[in-house]
């Protein structure tokens, strides 16, 4: 297979200035998409841009009050760090099968911008902003503003996604949720990834984010101000009723062959409902 | 033949090619490649069913590289069907290399054979094809009425019911006993509807065929199949070339399940080096292993089951089977019948029951053998009412199952009235085991201690359930495999068979019961198996018939080699021939006295005196079919919000005869049964609304991964089959059948509903518990 293989950052940036390359970083996505007959190379429609091996592109550190994983970390990386909170690593923990988190990065799964990405809700949850790099540009940008559609994002052809970054959440509670057809590598049917915390029976923190129920993973900022600031008390059969019907209008799955927009809706709504009665006291 | 010691006879040896396979020295069909080797590829109809007005290919023709551009006018029309069975096949024959029409979305249009698979998908591109689009139908319940589908001169070797007219591939019907009686004089009368589906062998190793020519102008073939011999009688008769100028070799194969008892894919590789004079070769990709190949036969079962409430005796048995064929008819009746035939003399005591098959045409993919063949089907429905029947009892299942189920001594009339496109053939069971299965496997799952307990943690619910199952062990008075054998002169033997080892360890099993027989190891025995020009006959590895009818033949063939050696001895030592006993390869006499190695037996009646070569041959065929038993039993989890069903234990209690070698009987066991819980839970073809496959690929169709398999516990229930060489009957495909009623009868145990339809997805499962609601 023929591509660019860049030996630094600089050098990727300014190769992506002069031209249109695909950037490949596992490859876990792309060598799926543009493969061809066994034993012929896959047919990628541009040159490709090997970033993977870029060590300016790798690691987690903790920066002030924020993680900052680079972009071509891989998966099982970020599976195993303690520096990422559980929400996140259980998401990965749930992807693929540890051959494909060897290879897969966080980078790659985020610019796919799969309605079915496993990283995207608990990113989206975690207010995580995304760093990109041009040759003269450097925009930072919140998750849900980044991914715009099925497989659409803001990125431009010239910029590489450089760093994801947020702060480290103080929760309470906590859910993360992945139903797929079996236990390893398998797409979602949906995912849910949820934090809250209560202090001293207050909600002072509520955020919920679904996975493949809709074009792009489903954040509603509006009916969590609605849950933050009750009692634990005000958490009536009838309240949690309202919330649910409200989500219902936001999640919009679809039918396909890996499950019904009938089964995502009903599941979705039923984890969140589980969520919000975890935070009532027994 | 009698339970005795034994030495080589069920002892777990390695197989004789696990070196070669681990170490990838096998050469796979795939892997074979030839200097001119041309690359076949092949058009598909995107039409769920149509006529084609006019196929331009000579676009495609002028391509550089491309040899050879067929259409349904170039080649043989013989009607044929691709079903690798005995002669006659009892499936019709319907299908052509090619036909001026297509009946499903994946049918064949046109073959392209080019330098290199690239130029061949290439020409793909540049074929014309003009389609009237007719009239298709996708659903078996509305065969009846719907445009035919089948040729207008399509037909039947057998005198058996096959109205074309009508979209009917093949009916059975068999009673016995008034069945309406039975039911009036029951206490309570129970009804159900089941369904099965679409599914796929999966085998690792895709079909794939290569032919060529050889230095005296014979063709030779060399294919992933079951059935080497039935694929050289096939492609000679569609072809037209003289059998005896065709060589079918059978190479390593990676799994079969039946999808590979089909001969579709050697006669064009045949045609193409027929008519280029080079070396040819097809390889399919998944996809079309998915909807181009074979599949697992989908079907409705109807039940209606009487019984007394006091005896638990059931008074009547209804059962309707209405099988989707699918496009073309390989195994149309057989697999419908044995719906009955395999799963109805398991409780031989019902005196009045009724069994009407049905199998239609539709516009969908072509079903065809696949591991279980029609008792997977018939079994889910079986299982489930007998579990609900003893319910109703107010019994424990498992005390059912043993009251009633066929013992040793016994007998069912279903056995004589239902065979393989013609009368079936009674038979005595003479070994059963199933008791102890049920017993043992009880133990093994804690069913006293689990069994309408319904655990629940948080929202998951536990539940156990079983189900009891009987297969065959081949074709009785059908099957036939051959065995040929000599001695070298280092004490080694050849053993030639054409018994078809498909990754199964045959190879392994048939030396072990050649070396017991003999008084030799197997590391004696040197197999060649499935090479129509070097082996004798044998029907090929479908029905469980390897270990049963080809042991049979290699079993015999060993007896005769064994008495050859002992005349040798004999007259070498001059003592009468009950003197003399064989051990670890050398000849002793009784008293002690004398011994003489078989290496001295052979240069002995190689080079010494009345010089021969010690040979022998034999053929066996199934007299009977015994079957082998097995009970099945499943825990399981209900995720009761999501609708999820996790499988946490499985236990597979088997009674095979005497296992020849007991670690290829578990994995034997083990694989169907992960196979059969795949089909329970998940797989499943996905079809848009022209019958298009949606989800031909291992990405959308998933079987179980490593960590969706539950600890699955196998016990070996060993009994003494006397028909059966070395005591043994089948294996291969009983374990398939009981995952589908196991997990369905522990959904009930769980939460109180009967699921009836497969795969138990959680959509399925969480409508099932909305509508129906779940009792605890
Ligand atoms: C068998 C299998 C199972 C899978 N299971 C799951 C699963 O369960 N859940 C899930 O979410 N995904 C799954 N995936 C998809 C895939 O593994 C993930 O999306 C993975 O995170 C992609 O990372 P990658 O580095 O391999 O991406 P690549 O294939 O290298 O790239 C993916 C896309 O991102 C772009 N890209 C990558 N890095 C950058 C960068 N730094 N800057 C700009 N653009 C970039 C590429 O151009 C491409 O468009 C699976 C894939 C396979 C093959």
């Amino acid at each position: 297979m023929e591509g660019l293989i860049p030996e630094s950052l600089d050098e990727a940036l300014e190769a992506l200035s002069e031209r249109k390359f695909i950037p490949i970083a596992g490859g876990t996505d792309l060598m799926v998409r543009y493969k061809r007959w066994k034993n012929l190379p896959p047919s990628f429609p541009s040159l490709p841009l090997f970033i993977g091996h870029i060590a300016e592109l790798s690691g987690i550190e903790k920066k002030d009050d924020e993680i900052v994983i680079k972009a071509a970390t891989l998966l099982s990386e970020i599976e195993q760090s303690p520096l990422v909170p559980s929400i996140l690593r259980k998401a990965i923990s749930q992807m693929a099968a540890p051959g494909i988190r060897n290879m897969g990065t966080i980078g790659g799964n985020i610019v796919n911008s799969s309605p079915a990405g496993d990283t995207l809700p608990p990113l989206y949850v975690l207010d995580a902003k995304v760093v990109l790099l041009s040759k003269n540009e450097r925009r930072c940008l919140f998750i849900y503003d980044f991914i715009t559609g099925p497989g659409k994002n803001q990125r431009r052809d010239d910029e590489l996604l450089y760093e994801v970054r947020f702060k480290v959440p103080k929760h309470t509670h906590e859910m993360y949720r992945k139903v797929g057809t079996r236990k390893a590598n398998a797409l979602s049917k949906l995912s849910v990834a949820a934090l809250a915390s209560s202090r001293d029976g207050k909600i002072d923190d509520f955020r919920i984010g679904f996975g493949a129920v809709a074009p792009t993973p489903v954040r509603v900022k509006s009916i969590e101000e609605k849950v933050k600031s009750r009692h634990v008390s005000e958490l009536s059969d009838d309240f949690i009723n309202e919330i649910v019907n409200e989500y219902g209008e936001w999640i919009k799955p679809i039918d396909d062959q890996r499950s019904t927009a009938l089964y995502r809706k009903t599941v979705a709504l039923r984890l969140l409902r589980a969520f919000l009665l975890q935070l009532k006291p027994v | 033949m009698e339970n005795r010691e034994f030495n080589v006879v069920g002892k777990s040896i390695k197989k004789i090619d696990a070196l070669a396979l681990a170490t990838g020295e096998v050469k796979f069909t795939a892997d074979i490649e030839m200097p001119g080797m041309l690359h076949i590829a092949f058009l598909y109809s995107p039409h769920p069913h149509a006529e084609i007005v006019d196929i331009d290919t000579e676009e495609a023709k002028n391509i550089p590289g491309v040899v050879l551009v067929l259409t349904y006018r170039d080649v043989p029309d013989t009607l044929h069907t691709t079903a690798g069975q005995g002669y006659p096949e009892p499936s019709p024959y319907d299908t052509r290399i090619l036909d001026k029409r297509v009946r499903f979305v994946g049918d064949r249009v046109a073959i392209v054979a080019a330098e290199t698979k690239e130029i061949a998908e290439e020409a793909l591109k540049k074929i014309k094809v003009k389609y009237r689009e007719l009239p298709y139908n996708l659903d078996p319940e509305k065969a009846e009425e719907s445009e035919q589908i089948p040729p207008e001169d399509a037909y039947h070797l057998l005198p058996t019911v096959y109205e074309p007219s009508k979209n009917l591939a093949a009916s059975v019907e068999l009673s016995f006993g008034d069945v309406e009686k039975g039911f009036s004089d029951a206490d309570f009368v129970l009804e159900e509807r089941f369904e099965v589906q679409y599914a796929n062998h999966c085998a690792i190793e895709p079909h794939a065929a290569v032919a060529f020519y050889d230095e005296r102008g014979r063709l030779n073939i060399i294919s992933t199949t079951q059935v080497p011999f039935h694929v050289r009688r096939i492609v000679s008769r569609v072809l037209g070339i003289p059998l005896k100028n065709l060589r079918v070799i059978k190479p390593r194969i990676g799994g079969g399940f039946g999808g590979k008892q089909e001969v579709f894919l050697e006669q064009v590789v045949a045609l193409v080096t027929y008519m280029t004079k080079r070396p040819s070769k097809v390889v399919f990709s998944r996809k079309e292993v998915f909807v181009s190949s074979r599949t697992r036969h989908p079907m409705i079962t109807w039940y209606k089951v009487g019984a007394k409430r006091d005896t638990g005796e059931i008074t009547s048995l209804y059962l309707k089977a209405l099988m989707n064929a699918g496009a073309y008819g390989p195994h149309a009746l057989t697999v419908m019948a044995n719906a009955g035939s395999k799963v109805l003399p398991l409780f031989n005591k019902i005196k009045n029951l009724k069994f009407e098959g049905f199998s239609v045409y539709t516009n969908l993919p072509v079903g065809g053998a696949y591991r279980g063949y029609g008792a997977t089907q018939g079994y889910f429905g079986y299982n489930v009412m007998l579990d609900m029947i003893a319910e109703k009892l107010g019994i424990d299942t498992l005390e059912f199952f043993k009251k009633w189920h066929i013992k040793k001594g016994e007998t069912s009339p279903i056995f004589e009235e239902l065979g393989e496109g013609k009368e079936g053939v009674s038979q005595i069971i003479r070994s059963c085991g199933l008791s102890e299965c049920i017993e043992k496997g009880a133990k093994a799952i804690g069913w006293y201690e689990k069994r309408r307990k319904r655990i629940k943690n948080g929202d998951k619910v536990r539940g156990v359930g079983a189900a009891i199952l009987m297969q065959g062990s081949g074709i009785p008075k059908i099957d036939m495999g051959a065995a040929y054998m000599k001695m070298n002169e280092d004490g080694s033997f050849n053993l030639h068979i054409g018994a078809t080892d498909i990754g199964t360890g045959s190879d392994t099993i048939l030396a072990q019961i050649a070396a017991e027989e003999i008084g030799t190891s197997v590391d004696k025995i040197i197999v060649y198996s499935s090479d129509t020009d070097f082996t004798p006959f044998d029907v090929g590895a479908y029905a469980s018939s390897t270990t049963y009818i080809s042991g049979g033949a290699v079993l015999k063939c060993a007896k005769k080699i064994r008495k050859e050696i002992l005349k040798v001895a004999q007259e070498m030592l001059n003592v009468p021939e009950d003197a003399l006993y064989i051990e670890n390869g050398t000849v002793y006499t009784r008293d002690g006295q004398q011994k003489v190695s078989f290496q001295d037996i052979v240069i002995y009646s190689l080079y010494t005196k009345n010089q021969h070569q010690i040979q022998a041959v034999a053929s066996h065929i199934g007299l009977e079919s015994p079957p082998p038993f097995m009970a099945q039993f499943a825990e399981i989890e209900v995720d009761i919000r999501i609708g999820r069903i996790e499988v946490i234990k499985f236990v597979s209690a088997v009674d095979c005869g005497k296992p020849i070698n007991p670690v290829l009987v578990e994995g034997q066991v083990e694989g169907a049964t992960v196979n059969g819980i795949g089909y329970a839970l998940w797989e499943d073809y996905v079809f848009d609304e022209k019958g298009r496959v949606k989800n031909a690929s291992f990405w959308d169709y998933k079987i179980p991964s490593i960590r969706d398999i539950p600890e699955i516990e196998v016990i070996i229930c060993e009994t003494y089959e006397p028909t059966g060489p070395h005591g043994a009957k089948s294996v291969a495909e009983i374990g398939i059948n009981g995952p589908i009623p196991a997990i369905a009868n522990a959904v009930y145990d769980a939460i109180g509903i009967r699921l009836t339809k497969t795969p138990f997805t959680p959509e399925r499962v969480l409508k099932a518990i909305k509508s129906q609601g779940i009792k605890l």
